[in-house]
């Protein structure tokens, strides 16, 4: 396309401006005044003690690999749900609309700890047996509870997102799709074309904070043993005591597992603020429920 | 055969709605078939001991209600610190700038009363700034980190520091959940007086009122209607979490009975009984919330709420 | 061209549209006005089958178009439409929207779909604004570029739903222009609307709609200052002030 246009294209809101520097700035110190002045005080615990990673760095790195395996299967399993669930509730086809609407209310309404109970409890009878046999025969039941618990974890999520695709959907002007049909699109071109790219834009705002609930909603795993952070974190408090190490160094621990879910979550909101200004056009504002 | 059609298509409504409905019912019994079957409901256990764990949920309600209102106190103060008015940098020296030109033009004065008013200032506005983020980073780091991180970190710190009160899981969960709420709940007092703060002080103090009168009549009252609907959010949001206080091992009912009688069997029961009463109470409160909402939402005004987990409550000011 | 023959419609208990019968022919710009829930907009959708008729015959160049056997996407690739609140597909700049029914409906090459949407939007005044997204268009300048994407389909008349009834007044002007020029050139168009000076000027027929009825159908002269009929008289009077 030649650009013989008197007209330019806005630019994109920039993605780092003072703001954020200056933020990231006052991160920075903060965590460097809680590493090496605070825990160091009120605990006499230097975070630079290399006995104290020699021993709890196994346990961390296992852990957080632990997390992101889970949240690596249950995020794009929730977004998938979420949409076609979000897709369901505003079609005028019951048959669709209704357990939608009916799972959307069940999983969001209860909290992800009952869910997790409830998988763990009974989420292998649920499936089965057939398929139990055929794919996870090598492994034990107690494991596969957990996979199905982290699954529930991410339908939980899903219950969310299918609202927040609802919203989309719902946010784009039904008078487009008339103009699409008038024009002779086909009805999947009409949603190809017109409506889903307009949802998929109006969604990615809260879109990313669900990511950084469902990140945080991994640890509850740890409640049934789930191999993650939190659960690893754990176990060593269980062998502190016995190799007579200094109990202070629970909270060493826990200041580093905060530490890290506040990283994750803050680069999954941002990195989809990201995502969210390459694809922004003017006149698609974020939607709000 | 068109007639056929033709009645059918004209109908396909109500066979929509009874697919759906079929389809619907058909799920559920066949989950409850292969999650009670054969064994058949056990409903004397229920019957029998659905007081106890009426109970159990119930001081779930309890502890919900004590760190709420904890809560309210942390994050009234939080949120209010939060909108202190801080000027920005470049404000800043914008006025500095104009001092020194005024310093330029009019010789006389005390250099040294200047240079003071200028530490004292850059210290007032300083202090202001570095309240403001601490507010901030306490409100992000309970948002950002998971309620079980926290709760293990309460926990961690009563085995340590106040080790005879360590075995009250209850003591301990609702001060976790207390921190938590609060620093949610700040976010929502922030946006709340953050609403009303724009134009409205001006427009009062342009009417006559003293400072103390524009906050009791208009910014008040005001930041009432606005805080309230999401707060009422906010309780339902902490009771759910408020599960978490099973896993402190909270409920003695539900320790005792793991202990002795053993879980075999009745697990379903169980499960269903706490399920269904829990769900009794989320169902009850959010029509008593919504009946609240409806008393006390102004039109056209409030804070916008996304209706996500208590993970990411954002309380943004619209108008 | 255009032939529509006892058109009902309900919508539940609403009678909108009660034995509607007329015709248009070639290259004539035809504008219903009347009074709103008459059904004027009812009407026009059912020509492109937007709306289906419950009973009734409608056809286009002969074709008989709301039988099953016709394929929607066919009918509304005859009658292009332009709708009151424009209507733009908000994620696409102008020439993208343009573009986009004739590279998915007509398999047009893409080079040559962007060519001719160029042309298009020169014609409707448009040119120097082919990369900007509708937010950032006046409603007149949105106006515009909803007919140029409607003409870009090659279609054999243009239906107009109240086409200025969402502008400003300081953009209503533009857009007229547009349609009058295109009905200059021999453009068959059913247009609903308000504007009585686009009526005067552009229309070779009035039809008066009230209660899902055509009243009176004749020239502007007859309609507006010789109207036969009751209803038509204080309808015309309401409006000409």
């Amino acid at each position: 396309m030649e650009a013989t246009v008197a007209f330019r294209r806005r630019e994109p809101p920039k993605l780092v401006t003072v703001i954020t520097v200056v933020h990231l700035i006052e991160m920075t110190v903060a965590t460097l005044l809680m590493a090496f002045v605070v825990l160091p005080m009120i605990f006499h615990f230097s975070l630079l003690s290399s006995q104290f990673w020699q021993i709890y760095g196994r346990f961390y790195v296992t852990g957080l690999f632990g997390t992101f395996f889970y949240v690596a299967v249950t995020l794009p399993l929730s977004v998938v749900l979420g949409f076609f669930m979000g897709w369901a509730r505003v079609s005028r086809i019951r048959i669709f609309s209704w357990p939608a609407s009916l799972y959307v209310n069940v999983f969001r309404g209860l909290p992800p700890l009952i869910l997790v109970i409830f998988a763990s409890l009974f989420g292998t009878s649920l499936v089965p047996q057939p398929i139990l046999d055929r794919f996870f025969a090598g492994f034990r039941r107690g494991d596969i509870a957990v996979g199905i618990a982290a699954i529930a974890i991410g339908m939980h999520s899903s219950a969310y997102q299918a609202e927040i695709f609802r919203a989309g959907f719902q946010s784009v002007p039904k008078g487009q799709v008339d103009a699409a049909q008038a024009l002779g699109l086909r009805p999947w071109q009409g949603m190809r074309h017109v409506v889903l790219p307009q949802t998929f834009r109006l969604s990615l705002p809260p879109l990313g904070n669900e990511f950084a609930v469902l990140i945080k909603d991994t640890s509850i795993l740890a409640g049934i043993a789930g191999t993650e952070l939190v659960a690893k974190s754990r176990d060593l408090l269980g062998i502190l005591p016995a190799n007579g190490l200094p109990i202070v160094w629970i909270f060493a621990v826990w200041t580093v597992v905060a530490f890290t879910y506040f990283v994750l979550t803050y680069s999954v909101t941002r990195g989809l603020r990201l995502l969210e200004q390459k694809f922004h056009t003017p006149g698609l504002e974020a939607i709000s429920l | 055969m068109a007639d056929w059609i033709r009645f059918l298509r004209e109908r396909w409504q109500y066979f929509d709605a009874a697919l759906a409905l079929a389809l619907i019912v058909g799920a559920l019994v066949y989950i409850y078939d292969l999650l009670v079957g054969s064994r058949g409901l056990d409903v004397a256990y229920i019957t029998r001991n659905y007081t106890l764990y009426l109970h159990a949920v119930l001081t779930n309600v309890y502890a919900t209600t004590i760190a709420f209102l904890a809560g309210l106190a942390i994050g009234f103060s939080v949120g209010w610190l939060r909108t202190a008015r801080t000027a920005s940098l470049a404000k800043f020296a914008g006025s500095m700038r104009v001092e020194k030109r005024e310093r330029q033009e009019d010789a006389s004065g005390s250099e040294s009363a200047r240079r003071l008013m200028v530490v004292l200032s850059l210290l007032w506005f300083g202090t202001k700034y570095v309240i403001r983020r601490i507010g901030d980073g306490f409100v992000e780091i309970i948002r950002g980190t998971p309620l079980y991180v926290q709760i293990l970190f309460a926990s961690s710190y009563f085995i340590i520091f106040l080790p005879q009160y360590a075995s009250e899981g209850i003591l301990i969960g609702i001060i976790a959940l207390a921190i938590n709420t609060g620093g949610y709940q700040a976010e929502i007092f922030r946006a709340g007086l953050q609403t009303v703060h724009s134009g409205q002080i001006e427009a009062a103090r342009a009417i006559g009122f003293s400072r103390l009168k524009a906050m009791r009549y208009v910014v008040l009252p005001q930041a009432l209607r606005l805080i309230i609907p999401p707060l009422t959010n906010e309780y339902i949001g902490l009771f759910k979490a408020s599960t978490f206080l099973f896993v402190l091992g909270v409920q003695d009912e539900i320790s005792y009975l793991a202990q002795h009688e053993g879980f075999a069997g009745d697990v379903f029961e169980i499960f269903a009984i706490v399920t269904v009463i829990f769900l009794g109470i989320t169902v009850t409160l959010s029509f008593v919330v919504q009946a609240f909402e409806r008393r006390f939402r102004i039109p056209g005004l409030g804070i916008e709420q996304v209706t996500l987990p208590r993970g990411v409550r954002i309380a943004r000011a619209g108008g | 061209m255009i032939r529509v023959e006892e058109i009902e419609k309900h919508f539940g208990a609403l009678h909108v549209l009660r034995g509607i019968t007329f015709h248009v022919e070639k290259g004539e710009a035809i504008v219903i006005i009347g009074p709103s829930g008459s059904g004027k907009s009812t009407l026009l959708r059912c020509i492109n089958l937007l709306v289906e008729p419950d009973s009734g015959k409608i056809f286009i160049d002969g074709v008989h178009v709301n039988h099953h056997g016709i394929r929607h996407e066919w009918v509304r690739q005859q009658v292009g439409m332009v709708f009151q609140s424009f209507n733009l597909f908000t994620h696409l700049t102008a020439i993208e929207n343009v573009t986009l029914g004739l590279t998915r409906v007509k398999s047009m090459p893409r080079d040559q779909a962007i060519e001719k949407a160029r042309r298009l939007l020169a014609r409707v005044g448009l040119a120097a604004k082919e990369n900007a997204y509708p937010a950032e268009l006046s409603g007149g300048q949105q106006q515009r570029v909803a007919i140029a994407r409607a003409l870009a389909m090659d279609p054999k008349a243009m239906l107009f739903d109240e086409p200025t009834s969402a502008l400003d007044p300081e953009y209503i002007r533009e857009v007229l222009d547009v349609m009058t020029a295109l009905a200059r050139e021999g453009m068959t168009m059913i247009v609903v609307t308000h504007e009585m000076g686009f009526a005067s000027n552009a229309a070779s027929r009035i039809l008066f709609m009230d209660a899902g009825k055509i009243v009176e159908e004749g020239s502007a002269e007859q309609i507006f200052h010789h109207p036969k009929e009751e209803r038509t008289r204080s309808f015309v009077s309401k409006i000409l002030r």
